[in-house]
């Protein structure tokens, strides 16, 4: 007897150790190399070639679709290269695995800077996953472009002076679903799906400016629990017949799921984050041919875009993106997210440009701060770079998910953080340059 | 009260899967007295295994025969070549050797397969029930889980208490030495343990896969879960882990609907500890001294 319980203790302590492990993710190698070198101007850049390193999640749960934004990016800059690179530069574009693990994107970071010495980070993945490297990066000066999150916190610039946003932030995006929502379905019952971090946050934020008083309530999930069925529940039982969710893409597929399970049938609304209909639809596909009969389950599903698709072939931007696929890609077929990628690294080209024949790194801050508004590319709204502020992108339109394909439902809207107003954008849809590279003049 | 009807349905279709993850856990450890933390990545691997057959054209049901299989091969190898060396030596080395096992197949599973989500199909609908208007959240799918894992804890009882091959795996168990001199053959009683444990697994790993998303680490949670289960049911007993799968369905379904979703995988420790503390020997183990 005495045997036996201890041996179920000592099972169970080891069982506890596991849990406490699997909180804390994987231990690894400790950091190498012994830098200091790190704010030197000279660092990751030559006459003929300049290096820039990201964080990705090539691998668990977040790489599903985010995996293939490198992919794009790569791309893109093996295609400027082939054409000569940037004044003559060509473009050596890292990137590793973090495994959407902060512990992990700090290790990989620090290998980046100290050991691969890049000129600067570029489109860094996530908002629990770069911020666990943006004091370290601000404090070793290294510039920190474009992060691939629509967190708040890229826009910082007295506090972060190198990091840059790049995407519409989730405030602004929840502001415009909110807006949309308060004038075409001004007697719906909202509720809200999110997710339990900045991301849920923001979103929520931007939503009630407009929806407050719709909303009948708002559940949060915990990224990791593939569990939604309380929340969907409390969803339900809360009477909300409209559901705006600011969730990444496996979630969508889970409350879809879920809502079947529940008969449950609202008008959804998903961020742009989570709605990729191709995507989301490869998950779903499978049951929606077999036991569940009424195809696409995302058919009517309405969410929100700033980039073009490729569900519009005859978009100039998609057709170039295309070329540029055909000629450089890797393995598999265009996707949303590889235009994403190639989207940046478009981006970044110009901030290059921008910097002048002899870039720096302090050079190249400095350009995106006063040429960046003024980037034309692929995205629908332009960016809010200046010297006060490092805002990305400022707008979306408001589209509807038919037959895997996206309907505009508004023109495009910009807006601003807090109480700015939403307004029609001013600016008309850009064409790409006939050879496919931007040429944006030395910031004055 | 419709959200907590739904609430404690879907509590109860999480819970028999846990109990179906217990149910292995008691088995191998009544048969071999080790903890299997690889029970996990060997369903997870398993699950794949249906899952590539299944796109292969295969139908669920050939997908479902091919993993349970697979899994009475891999649990006799994983026992005969993994544990068989390190059997005898101090307890605590076998139950590394699982941990260790289960770290390789997973990563094992991300090379052949990916890492990425991908859906599994379900043998049944996925749609709720709908009495008199209401809806409910519990599905044909439903049905069949609780279902299998009901006629896998009936079938394993039956065998431990009504039959000679039971009482022979319970005694090599317990006391090799008296059980290899009263002619029971010890080796391959602990081999038929572990084959027996890894099917009901695989079972687990399918049931919880059915309708819903598959990657290397979807098993993670359940091997948590189905783990306190076993302990509050007592590692010792086939229903003792039913139910205690069931509770903690229950109880972490209503901790995520009523009180956050974030405090789901704190319950769960706080209840491993709560047992563990007022009755360390589980909820349904009897603390006579055993009898074989």
């Amino acid at each position: 007897m005495i045997r036996r319980s201890r041996r179920s203790a000592l099972a169970a302590a080891i069982a506890a150790a596991a849990l406490v492990l699997s909180a804390c993710g994987a231990g690894g190698r400790p950091a190498e190399g012994s830098g200091g070198e790190g704010a030197s101007a000279a660092v990751g850049i030559t006459d003929t070639s300049v290096k820039i390193g990201a964080h990705f999640p090539l691998t668990g749960v977040a790489a599903p679709g985010y995996s293939e934004i490198p992919t794009g990016a790569k791309a893109y800059f093996d295609f400027v290269n082939a054409a000569g690179g940037v004044n003559g530069r060509k473009i050596d574009y890292v990137f590793r695995d973090d495994a959407y693990n902060p512990t992990q994107t700090s290790q990989v970071v620090n290998e980046l800077v100290l050991q691969d010495q890049v000129f600067a980070l570029l489109s860094g993945l996530g908002t629990p996953t770069h911020s666990a490297v943006l004091d370290y990066l601000n404090s070793e000066g290294v510039p920190d472009l474009f992060v691939s999150s629509g967190s708040l916190l890229w826009d910082q610039p007295a506090k972060n002076p190198q990091t840059f946003g790049w995407q519409p932030d989730y405030e602004i995006e929840g502001k415009i679903v909110g807006q949309y929502v308060a004038q075409n379905f001004p007697q719906a019952k909202v509720g809200l799906f999110l997710q339990d971090d900045d991301f849920g946050r923001d979103g929520e934020l931007g939503a009630r400016r407009y929806l407050d008083a719709q909303i009948v309530g708002a559940e949060r999930y915990t990224p990791g629990n593939t569990d939604v069925a309380p929340q969907i529940a409390a969803l339900q039982a809360a009477g909300a017949d409209l559901v705006i969710g600011f969730n990444v893409p496996s979630y969508t597929a889970l409350s879809q799921l879920q809502s079947l399970r529940l008969n449950y049938r609202p008008q959804w609304i998903y961020s742009n984050v989570g709605s990729d209909p191709g995507l989301v639809g490869s998950l779903l596909a499978r049951f929606s041919q077999g036991a569940v009969t009424d195809a696409g389950l995302l058919d009517g599903v309405i969410t929100t875009e700033y980039l073009p698709g490729v569900d519009t072939p005859d978009n100039p931007w998609t057709q170039m993106f295309q070329r540029v696929w055909n000629e450089h890609g890797g393995d598999g077929e265009l996707t949303n997210y590889r235009i994403y990628g190639m989207s940046q690294a478009y981006t970044f080209v110009q901030a290059l440009q921008a910097a002048g024949p002899n870039p720096t790194r302090q050079s190249l801050v400095q350009a995106v701060e006063r040429a960046g508004a003024q980037f034309q590319g692929p995205w629908v709204a332009p960016f809010r770079f200046s010297a006060d502020r490092h805002a990305g992108i400022s707008g979306v339109e408001v589209t509807r998910i038919t037959g895997g394909k996206t309907e505009s439902l508004t023109p495009v809207l910009v807006t601003d953080n807090g109480d700015a107003p939403i307004t029609q954008s001013a600016s008309r849809p850009t064409t790409p340059p006939a050879n496919g590279i931007p040429a944006v003049p030395v910031a004055g | 009260m419709q959200q907590f009807l739904n609430v404690t349905l879907t509590g109860l279709g999480q819970g028999a899967v846990y109990a179906a993850f217990a149910l292995a856990l008691v088995l191998i450890w009544r048969s071999t007295r080790i903890v299997n933390f690889a029970q996990g990545a060997m369903a997870m691997f398993t699950t794949y295994l249906a899952l590539t057959v299944i796109e292969g054209g295969q139908s669920y049901w050939v997908g479902l025969a091919v993993a349970l299989v697979a899994g009475l091969v891999l649990g006799a190898v994983v026992e005969r070549l993994v544990i068989r060396p390190v059997e005898g030596g101090p307890e605590l080395n076998a139950v590394i050797v699982t941990l260790g096992l289960f770290v390789a197949l997973q990563a094992l599973a991300a090379i052949l397969f990916g890492s990425t989500f991908r859906s599994f199909p379900a043998p049944f609908d996925l749609r709720g029930f709908s009495v008199g208007g209401i809806n409910v959240a519990f599905t044909a799918n439903s049905i069949y889980t609780i279902g299998a894992v009901v006629v896998v804890m009936v079938a394993l009882v039956a065998l431990f208490r009504f039959t000679d091959l039971g009482l022979k795996m319970r005694a090599a168990a317990f006391s090799q030495e008296v059980s290899r001199l009263l002619g029971v053959p010890v080796g391959r009683m602990l081999t038929l343990g572990w084959a027996l444990a890894a099917v009901v697994g695989s079972l687990s790993g399918l049931l919880i896969a059915g309708g819903s998303l598959v990657f290397p680490a979807y098993m993670d949670a359940v091997i948590v879960y189905g783990f306190v289960a076993a302990v509050l049911g007592g590692l010792d007993s086939p229903g003792g882990a039913v139910v205690g799968g069931l509770t903690i369905g229950l109880l972490l379904s209503y901790v995520s609907g009523y009180l956050g979703s974030e405090l789901v995988a704190l319950a769960a420790l706080a209840i491993l500890v709560a047992v563990l503390l007022v009755r360390p020997q589980g909820l349904f183990a009897r603390t006579a001294a055993r009898r074989v």
